[in-house]
């Protein structure tokens, strides 16, 4: 029986057959297009002497990262891997001034106040009609270098900021290391704790929950516990001929790509947080209104918590951008992971490891930013129910 | 394997053409370039150089052995054109006028190159390049030559995939600072930032050094020169350390005048500035290395492009040999042919088109205030030697 019907739809007009063989074709193709393209690669740079393993990994950089005290004996793998963390480092502090920047300037421009919503206008049509690499130039050559003084005429800002086109020193953590992080994520653990519980006790009592409060306040005590309990302490910056010594300096080039990212990455933040909220049904801030909420708890309770929902993957794709953008740092000498691999080629390490290398660092940055926001943002949709 | 991929690739993926028009050249050379390399020269270039004193074809022979296997050399020769990678504004070296013409010395050594391989000083193309971006530009055959002022080390020669071949300039590495700085010695350098360019042998010259003399620098890298002496003029760096050459040409086009600006005189690194051809190809890089001799043995000679005409009629057999005109020798008159691929009067070709070593330097190089030194010929002292053309 069943080998009659077999012999009746031959195996070439099987579409079950067929589809699998199409399939399997494609991915054969683009094996063989990738293992010849490989096959050339290895095949012409062997012509050259040129290596293409990963020893040139422990060679000695043969440069400085600046504002880094790693040395230029230090191997290749440790330079790429002060760049990966300058590239984190630009894009955390990024992504988190451009949310903020960009969450107000949204809300700008919906305010019923004329200058208030215009002066916002202005600012997003003008900055996201701009290329980045021009503000980031602009930055260098016109904030740091036209605008900052020289070290010997630095602004000392009440002795705690230092500025000077060499760099802007701020207080910071005197033996800073690990240990604080640690009490910060132990603060920021219990915050969020502290948060569940005040929510909880909204939702049985009906007080207002005043969760983000209760939270900062939660942080700030086991940061002080902490602070306390290990003694640690801060110094101030403070001039010493044409340095600056004590505090933290900020590099110029990590000032002007901070200040160029995050102003150009608000401008698209901000757009989508405006769609965002009027896409919240008008019914919902009447509601809000019927039930006597103020301005600030309209906007805090129920429009935004719904806005954020809608705008959570957009902005997830901003992030994306800032990350990547981050790259254009190299421009102005800020020592990126685009940078260091830059510099390292031009010094001698061979140019297709090191920056496939580099791609699949960049990828790996972007893959775990899209699981956060995905996490996030079926959280959020959870909420809605 | 490779051959049959390709052959079952082409036909069937659209998507391929893109990667198969970068890459199939390369191919198509790699699988018909082993029998030729490894036949022709041995075949027929031998006897060619043991008969050439008494065949003046010779010469033609050998070009049209060459053309089978696809080298650079020949390459170039099909092209008429020599694409040289340079840049475009380092006062002295190269600068692009706003005439669009490429003028300075290293561009000059691109003409000696073209004279020499084409017959035509003019015949080249000048292709401007960041320095981070330079040797990538030679192995991807964007360029066939690199003459940017590029200092010759033992891991660009090993791991850039470049051959360095005879040094144009002998520099040495130094440090500028402003003139009323108080900075007189490299030791009164301490806790300052010290300015270089991105992806430099002066990068970690630069840096050693200091931790050599127990000096606390700070060495901060720029992408471009303009960068470097826009935070210069800022006040953003204290030192601005480079090749010597490269100082004193910056200097004299420094905004402010020259003499607002002081060289220290401490010189803490050999820098042979060498033109880069890609490796794996000998007979591209002895035509090119023999091109650039051929200015420093005509400097010997006494030979410059107001004179060359003169020597028409020498009976120096040495100078006769070397612009290509006959020899007497005993089975009669003959021309030399070296074997190297080049024309046989390639040697005049460059001297009367460009110029001898000493003319290249005194039209670009002094008016900047740099002296010969180093870069004299070896009977003068200096470390400028050619091998014997014959």
């Amino acid at each position: 029986m069943t080998g009659v019907v077999s012999a009746r739809v031959p195996l070439w007009r099987d579409v079950r057959v067929l589809k699998w063989a199409l399939q399997l074709a494609v991915v054969g193709l683009v094996a063989a297009l990738l293992v010849w393209l490989y096959g050339n690669y290895v095949e012409n740079t062997a012509e050259q002497n040129i290596p293409t393993d990963l020893g040139f990994l422990d060679n000695p950089a043969n440069f400085q990262i600046t504002g880094n005290p790693l040395s230029q004996n230090a191997p290749v793998r440790d330079a790429l891997y002060e760049g990966l963390l300058n590239t984190l480092r630009i894009s955390v502090v990024g992504v988190v001034a451009a949310t903020l920047l960009g969450t107000i300037i949204g809300i700008a421009r919906l305010s019923k106040n004329w200058l208030v919503s215009k002066l916002a206008a202005v600012y997003v049509e003008a900055v996201r009609n701009v290329p980045l690499a021009l503000f980031l130039v602009a930055g260098l050559l016109v904030v740091v270098l036209g605008v900052f003084p020289t070290i010997q005429e630095a602004w000392d800002l009440g002795g705690l900021v230092i500025v000077s086109n060499r760099g802007v020193a701020v207080p910071w953590f005197d033996g800073a290391g690990y240990g604080l992080l640690m009490f910060a994520l132990v603060g920021v653990v219990t915050g969020l704790a502290v948060a569940r519980w005040r929510r909880s006790v909204s939702d049985r009592t009906g007080a207002l929950a005043r969760s983000g409060l209760w939270a900062g306040g939660a942080l700030l005590l086991v940061m002080t516990i902490g602070w306390f309990a290990f003694g640690y302490s801060w110094t101030l910056p403070e001039l010493d001929g044409r340095r600056t010594v004590g505090g933290m300096r900020v590099d110029p080039s990590f000032f002007a790509l901070f200040f160029a990212l995050v102003i150009y990455t608000a401008s698209h933040i901000a757009e989508i947080v405006r769609g965002s909220i009027q896409a919240v049904p008008r019914g919902q801030g009447e509601a809000a209104d019927a039930v006597a909420l103020s301005g600030f708890q309209r906007m805090w309770y129920v429009v935004l918590p719904q806005a954020f929902r809608i705008a959570i993957p957009p902005i997830g794709n901003q992030y994306l951008n800032l990350i990547k953008n981050s790259s254009l740092g190299a421009a102005i000498g800020y020592y990126d992971i685009t940078l260091v691999a830059q510099t390292t080629v031009g010094n001698g390490s061979p140019a297709v490891p090191v920056f496939t290398l580099t791609m699949l660092l960049y990828i790996s940055i972007s893959l775990v930013t899209s699981v956060i926001v995905n996490y996030a943002n079926r959280r959020m949709a959870l909420v809605e129910r | 394997m490779r051959i049959t991929t390709r052959k079952a690739l082409v036909p069937l993926v659209a998507l391929a053409l893109f990667g198969a028009a970068c890459t199939s050249d390369d191919g198509d050379d790699a699988t018909t370039d082993a029998p030729a390399d490894t036949e022709a020269p041995a075949d027929t270039e031998a006897p060619a150089d043991t008969e050439a004193p008494a065949d003046t074809e010779a010469p033609d022979d050998t070009v049209e052995v060459v053309q089978g296997d696809g080298s650079t050399l020949q390459a170039v020769q099909d092209a008429g054109v020599l694409r040289c990678g340079t840049r475009d504004a380092l006062p002295g070296f190269a600068v692009l006028t706003e005439d669009g013409d490429h003028v300075g010395f290293d561009s000059d050594f691109c003409r000696v190159i073209a004279a020499a391989v084409l017959g035509d000083a003019e015949a080249v193309e000048h292709v401007d390049l960041e320095t981070a971006d330079r040797f990538t530009a030679l192995q991807s055959g964007e360029i066939d030559v690199l003459v940017r002022n590029t200092t010759w080390t033992a891991s660009r020669d090993g791991t850039e995939g470049a051959t360095f071949l005879t040094t144009t300039f002998y520099d040495g590495q130094g440090i500028m600072v402003g003139a009323d700085s108080g900075f007189e010695t490299i030791t009164d350098l301490d806790g300052v930032i010290v300015c270089v360019a991105q992806g430099t042998t002066t990068e970690g010259n630069a840096a050693n050094e200091a931790a050599r003399l127990g000096l606390d620098w700070e060495v901060r890298a720029f992408e471009s020169t303009d960068l470097i002496q826009e935070a210069f003029i800022a006040g953003q760096c204290d030192a601005w350390s480079s090749d010597r050459s490269q100082l004193v040409a910056l200097r004299s086009e420094f905004p402010d005048g020259p003499e607002a600006l002081a060289i220290l005189p401490e010189t803490f690194s050999k820098e042979p500035l060498a033109p880069a051809v890609a490796d794996g190809d000998t007979e591209w890089a002895q035509a090119v290395n023999w091109a650039i001799l051929s200015t420093i043995q005509a400097e010997e000679f006494g030979i410059d492009s107001t004179n060359v005409d003169t020597f028409s009629d020498t009976t120096d057999p040495s100078i006769q040999r070397f612009l290509g005109l006959e020899v007497e020798g005993d089975d009669g008159a003959a021309v030399l042919d070296p074997g190297l691929g080049l024309p046989t009067d390639f040697a005049a070709q460059v001297v009367s088109q460009v110029g001898n070593y000493g003319e290249i330097f005194e039209a670009h190089l002094a008016p900047l205030g740099l002296e010969r030194g180093l870069n004299s010929l070896w009977n003068e002292g200096g470390l400028l030697y050619s091998p014997p053309y014959r």
